[in-house]
């Protein structure tokens, strides 16, 4: 298991376990936290290769988790793919505010957001 | 003034009366006036009954010195002839005498009987004397004229000079007493006059000040009414016109006051009702906007889980199972569609929709449009074209509004067309881009062309029921449309199709979008 990790932040146990059936035939390696928090603390402890963050969350908001992991040098430079509402609403402007590598409206689709992971973190 | 007010008589009444007194008492001037100058005019009858009586006196005294000189006549001419002289003389001084005694008082007839009497002597002393002359006894009859005849002449003379003194006393009176009349008749003339002013001007003021109070105080009371002071009310102490007039303002005080308290009441509930209103729509549009992503939430997870069976991620999927997945995954889209109008509209509703401004470019607008809805329109057989102008500078706007406001445009146009072609082009008119979106399609009729820009308006259920849709696409769009400050309108003849436009500035203000 030396493949690439990918961190998920989302509480919805549908889409982690989505994302984790879609992960599971790649190299990739998927951790997951289900509060911003957890969120924040998985990212310093584990280091991942990307971070997957989910714009509403328990306790802090995606946003805020966001910002908090680009402020901290240990973090800084990890790609954050922020899923946002609506891509419509504004959601988009603040996350890249916030500091998001990239964006990706909810409903996803689950192709596009490999190829934007693949994009972004090479597989191999 | 308040007395005058108070009397119980029309405003019409008091002038009339007003008026009244003055012309009685210019009548009562006016008669006494004339009965003045009737009393003068007796009086100055009296005066020429005077002169006249004076004039006889003289006239008497005249034909008593003719008869001396005719007497003294005879004795020189020793003839007797002149002395018949002396009785026409007689005769003119009876005569004159008789007239005199016919105009004199009571106390001058005395004296006229003397003069008559004496006047019979004198004739019987003539007569004596004519006889003498006669028998040339002309000593004797000097005599006796010397003697008898000068003296009674001279007696004579006197009464007569008595009765002229006492006329001139008489004349002399009647002048003061006219005088004395004249004056007393200018002084009372000049204190009437001056009475009736006083009265006319007291009456006037009196009357014009009772009528005048009333209208002040009309006045304040309907200033303070004006004021918005309902409590305020007139009291007047007339019983008149202005009287009647108080107690109707006084009426109408209460009366409004009454309306504004109610329209208070009104207006208060009206504040209360709207402000809950105003907490639910406010409540609607938060619940709506955070039940946005927990909407997505489950969408995301029902569509990414059939999106990863069509892709096969989980082993190959029996063909009579593709069907259905690709059902649910055309139905969970329309869905979301639905999801994101009811949105989007609750949000405008809300004004809680604000346009994210920012420099754009027409063609990706319409590409973006283009490269969405092809599949949709391969899948229909229909032609879908795109022409846009390629001297449209960079737009400044809501690109993306105005995207979804194409979309939904070209979308209805695909959904509604059953064969043709679905035609979009872009032209720059002035400072404004004009859109335009036609199809052939089943048209809209005529009745209904005002009507389709409204919330949940569509031509018709049986044709919701056949080409789905959630009803908010229109509105949606012509919201956004106006949000931008533009204009949208649709052209359409039922059968052969429809053409939508709009308008939007090329480069909004930055103020418009605040």
């Amino acid at each position: 298991m030396n493949g690439k990790t990918v961190l998920y932040v989302e509480d919805n146990e549908f889409n982690l376990k989505m994302v984790r059936q879609l992960l599971a035939r790649t190299a990739y390696r998927l951790i997951e936290a289900t509060d911003g928090e957890l969120g924040v603390a998985t990212a310093l402890r584990e280091r991942p290769d990307l971070i997957l963050m989910d714009i509403q969350l328990p306790k802090i908001s995606g946003l805020d988790a966001t910002r908090q992991l680009r402020a901290d040098p240990r973090t800084a430079a990890i790609p954050i793919i922020v899923i946002t509402s609506f891509a419509l609403s504004g959601d988009d402007q603040k996350a890249k505010d916030a500091g998001a590598t990239a964006y990706m409206a909810k409903p996803y689709s689950p192709r596009e957001l490999l190829q934007m992971i693949r994009k972004l973190l090479p597989e191999q | 003034m308040r007395w005058v007010a108070a009397i119980k008589v029309s405003v019409h009444g008091k002038l009339l009366a007003g008026y009244l007194l003055v012309t009685l008492l210019v009548i009562g001037m006016g008669a006494i006036s004339l009965q003045t100058i009737s009393k003068m005019s007796s009086q100055s009858h009296q005066l020429d009954e005077a002169h006249e009586r004076v004039h006889a006196s003289q006239e008497i005294q005249h034909a008593l010195a003719m008869q001396m000189n005719f007497t003294a006549m005879a004795l020189l001419l020793r003839s007797e002839t002149t002395v018949e002289n002396i009785l026409r003389e007689n005769n003119r001084f009876n005569n004159t005498l008789a007239r005199l005694e016919k105009a004199a008082q009571p106390e001058e007839v005395e004296l006229i009987q003397r003069i008559r009497a004496a006047q019979g002597e004198a004739l019987t002393i003539v007569a004596d004397i004519a006889n003498l002359i006669r028998d040339g006894k002309v000593e004797n009859a000097m005599q006796l004229q010397h003697d008898k005849q000068y003296p009674l002449y001279l007696r004579i003379e006197d009464f007569v000079t008595q009765l002229v003194v006492r006329e001139r006393n008489k004349m002399d009176q009647l002048r003061a007493s006219v005088a004395a009349a004249n004056r007393t008749t200018l002084v009372l003339m000049a204190i009437s006059a001056v009475a009736l002013m006083l009265v006319a001007l007291l009456l006037g003021f009196i009357i014009s000040w009772s009528f005048i109070l009333p209208v002040q105080k009309a006045h304040g009371f309907l200033s303070e009414v004006a004021k918005g002071n309902f409590a305020a009310t007139i009291q007047v102490p007339n019983r008149d016109e202005f009287g009647a007039l108080a107690a109707h303002m006084n009426h109408m005080s209460q009366e409004l006051h009454r309306l504004y308290d109610d329209q208070c009441r009104a207006s208060q509930e009206l504040e209360k009702l709207n402000t809950q209103l105003q907490q639910a729509s406010e409540a609607k549009s938060n619940f709506l906007a955070n039940m946005s992503h927990e909407l997505r939430t489950p969408m995301n997870a029902i569509l990414g889980f059939v999106e990863m069976m069509l892709d096969e991620i989980y082993g190959e999927i029996p063909p009579q199972l593709r069907e259905p997945l690709v059902d649910v995954q055309t139905n969970g889209k329309h869905l979301l569609r639905l999801i994101n109008d009811v949105l989007d509209l609750s949000k405008i509703e809300a004004g809680r929709m604000e346009l994210v401004l920012a420099e754009y470019s027409v063609h990706d607008v319409v590409e973006i449009t283009r490269t969405s809805l092809q599949s949709l329109a391969l899948e229909k057989g229909l032609d879908l074209t795109t022409e846009v102008d390629d001297g449209i500078p960079l737009a400044f706007g809501d690109g993306k509004r105005i995207t979804q406001c194409l979309m939904n445009l070209v979308g209805n146009a695909l959904k509604f067309s059953k064969h043709g072609s679905v035609a979009v082009s872009v032209k720059q008119q002035g400072k404004d881009l004009l859109y335009r979106v036609s199809d052939t399609g089943i048209g809209i009729p005529r009745a209904e062309l005002e009507n389709i820009f409204g919330e949940f308006q569509q031509v018709d259920t049986a044709i919701t029921r056949e080409f789905s849709g959630t009803g908010l696409g229109l509105n949606i769009t012509k919201k956004f449309v106006e949000m931008h400050g533009g204009r949208i309108w649709v052209e359409s003849e039922l059968g052969s199709g429809s053409t939508f436009f709009f308008t939007v500035p090329l480069r909004m203000d930055h103020v418009e979008a605040t």
